[in-house]
């Protein structure tokens, strides 16, 4: 037990995020500061949403590289529906979750019962949802949504008193990601979804003879990935104030980013929900701490790389040298 | 269990690394003396589209000589692809670092505007530049030149070079091209007005779709069908040099007069040679170091809303439209001046 709270692939990532935390607080000078802090976590919700779907796909030794393109389209459809349509806000916010759901759902249906890669499947896709939110909102970009709609990014839950006079406030959409990372870990650490879906990643013919209904997993996985997608497409259009079929472009490798610096193998097996809001909170402060201490953007792209190429290699061959010590650490 | 602690080691050394080569790069741009100077420096961020660019790396050696001249710390920091969500998030530290001004030029209007409220409400002076965000976002819109002096520098050029009865066509880039269609609309309105006996010999412009090589076969089809053909304008950066490559080809540039919108980088071969005379585009330069200028005066209180004219140190007096600041008349490339230009 005691010797878990050191070695555990979680507690690393914490030491490596206080180590990171309190570093940058002595280095740079406005880096501390509980007002900017959370401020900036507002951008990380949406990344952190995907990331956790992304999650489970990958320990099924899987992958979705169309989540991006799915949160525009679900955003553009959103959009329209409310400002072309009509719609009320809530239903057009069901739309755009349920339109998602409906993109995974042909992820996961095409890779696994017509036994195509979802690497393959979703590379397609990617393309396909972009091209439809290109093609419905004919490139223009929706605006001119409600107060009570931005509230849900732009808003503030309570006042935090920083001393000085100072106050932060506490983001809302913190709140949804909260719930979205709750879930998630749940599913994977104390539910038949998470032993399956490891079981699945490690080797699926033996999860076959194990009577796992593995295709339907995946058809599930995938769906609720499209979901969560759609999810967190109303957050990102809040955060905005602005529908577009260009949004989220390139969110995909974010959010793919955080689960491998999360431990999570990219060749399957073991998932860590933990371990992926440890990884979102690493790279987020350190690309954050990075432009703060007066680093060019180029420059931090770079850094960011190197600790992805560094985690990947560590993780491969920690997992190979110890694999005793990682089903402990569970 | 060694693996782990090294794997811990490792990582943390590569945080540290990048921790402390952060600061040791001295901040963008200030003037190292300035330290001695009475009061607080002025800290302004100046963010492109994009970095890494000809075009917004001409806007940040204007941005940094107006930096340098009031004595200010620019910023000039920008994302590597022109998206406004790593615009917006860059903003928000540039608001943790309590900035003074932030002048940006947004890649979106609307989706700008929550971050440059919140800026705001944070006392900081917001400026746009070569594009606009939503009016209630910002204090002031740096307006590289408006469309009506676009379209009649254009004209002007035009009738110099090949007289004020001449027969001309326009290539444009897409015709749903926004900018490029108020410009002809203008274009229009200007020739009704100054040249009534300048012809139009094709009221739908040619487009070429903003790829250099199309241009070349349109504007080759151009001279073989138009053979009264004296004049071509090419209004977008990548049209002109392709139409100047099919005029040369032709060797009809003593016959055809072509000018139009595009950086001199992209011209300079055929100003050299003589295919093309001069052209027109604003001056990112210069549209740099006013965008810097406007923040300064605007942290300072120097310009008002309602103000009518800014003086803007080398540039001179220049007029202020509502709350829009305007750079002026576009600049009029040619031999003269084309070397003196790195964009």
């Amino acid at each position: 037990m005691i010797r878990r709270l050191f070695t555990s692939r979680e507690s690393i990532l914490l030491y490596v995020f206080a180590a990171m935390f309190i570093a940058f607080s002595v280095k740079v000078e406005g880096f501390f500061d509980w007002f900017s802090l959370l401020e900036i976590s507002r951008y990380w919700v949406v990344v952190g949403m995907l990331a956790v779907p992304m999650t489970f796909i990958i320990a099924t030794s899987g992958i979705d590289l169309s989540v991006g393109s799915i949160v525009a389209m679900s955003g553009i459809i959103l959009g329209l529906l409310y400002s072309d349509a009509q719609v009320p806000i809530v239903v057009a916010c069901l739309a755009a979750i349920l339109a998602g759901a409906l993109a995974g759902a042909f992820n996961g249906g095409v890779s696994s019962y017509l036994g195509i890669p979802p690497l393959v499947v979703t590379l397609a896709t990617m393309a396909l949802f972009r091209g439809l939110a290109f093609g419905l909102s004919q490139a223009r970009s929706v605006s001119d949504f409600p107060d009570a709609f931005l509230w849900l990014s732009q808003g503030d839950a309570f006042q935090i008193p920083t001393g000085a006079g100072g106050s932060a406030y506490f983001p809302v959409p913190l709140f949804a990601l909260a719930t979205v990372i709750a879930v998630g870990w749940f599913l994977m650490r104390h539910s038949w979804v998470g032993r399956f879906t490891e079981c699945l990643g490690e080797n699926e013919t033996a999860a076959h003879f194990a009577a796992i209904p593995v295709r339907r997993l995946k058809l599930g996985l995938y769906t609720a990935c499209g979901a969560v997608c759609g999810i967190a497409s109303i957050f990102n259009t809040a955060l905005y104030s602005t529908a577009k079929a260009d949004a989220a472009t390139g969110m995909e490798l974010e959010a793919i980013a955080c689960v491998v610096v999360g431990g999570t193998r990219i060749s399957g097996g073991r998932g860590s929900v933990l371990g992926t809001l440890l990884g979102l909170l690493i790279i987020g402060i350190l690309r954050y701490g990075l432009k703060m201490a007066g680093m060019r953007s180029q420059h931090v792209v770079i850094i960011v790389g190197a600790l992805l190429i560094v985690t990947a290699v560590l993780n491969e061959r920690m997992a190979s040298s110890g694999r005793h010590a990682w089903g402990e650490a569970k | 269990m060694t693996n782990k602690s090294m794997a811990c080691l490792i990582l943390t050394a590569l945080v540290i690394a990048g921790v402390s080569c952060g600061p040791s790069e001295p901040p963008a741009g200030d003037a190292q003396d300035a330290q001695s100077e009475a009061g607080k420096k002025l800290k302004i961020g100046v963010m492109p589209k994009l970095i890494g660019i000809d075009f917004f790396n001409a806007t940040e050696v204007g941005a940094r000589k107006a930096g340098e001249e009031l004595g200010v710390e620019v910023d000039f920091d920008g994302p590597v692809e022109s998206k406004v969500d790593l615009q917006v998030e860059m903003i928000e530290t540039w608001i943790a670092k309590k900035y003074d001004a932030i002048a940006v030029a947004p890649n979106a209007p609307d989706a700008i505007a929550p971050v440059l409220k919140k800026a705001r409400k944070r006392g900081i002076s917001v400026i746009t530049w070569d594009a606009d965000a939503l009016p209630e976002a910002r204090d002031f819109f740096v307006n590289q030149c408006t469309s009506a002096s676009v379209a009649k520098t254009l004209m002007d050029v035009m009738v110099e070079g090949a007289g004020a009865d001449a027969k001309y066509l326009i290539l444009t880039g897409s015709l749903t091209a926004a900018n490029q269609n108020i410009w002809m609309e203008e274009m229009e309105k200007y020739r009704a007005q100054a040249y009534p006996n300048l012809t139009n010999l094709s009221k739908t412009p040619k487009a070429s779709g903003e790829d250099q090589a199309l241009a070349t076969q349109v504007m080759a089809d151009c001279l073989k069908a138009y053979p009264g053909l004296q004049g071509v304008f090419a209004i977008t950066s990548v049209a002109l040099p392709g139409a100047a490559e099919a005029l040369r080809k032709a060797g009809a540039a003593d016959r055809v007069f072509l000018t139009g919108l595009a950086t001199p980088k992209m011209m300079k071969e055929y100003v050299d040679d003589g295919t093309v005379d001069r052209f027109v585009l604003w001056n990112p330069v210069d549209l740099g170091y006013l965008a810097v200028y406007a923040a300064v005066a605007n942290v300072r209180g120097e310009v008002e809303p309602g103000a009518t004219a800014f003086n803007a140190g080398h540039l001179g007096e220049l007029k202020v439209v509502g709350s829009e600041i305007i750079l002026g008349d576009p600049t009029i490339f040619d031999k003269s001046n084309i070397d003196q230009f790195d964009f």
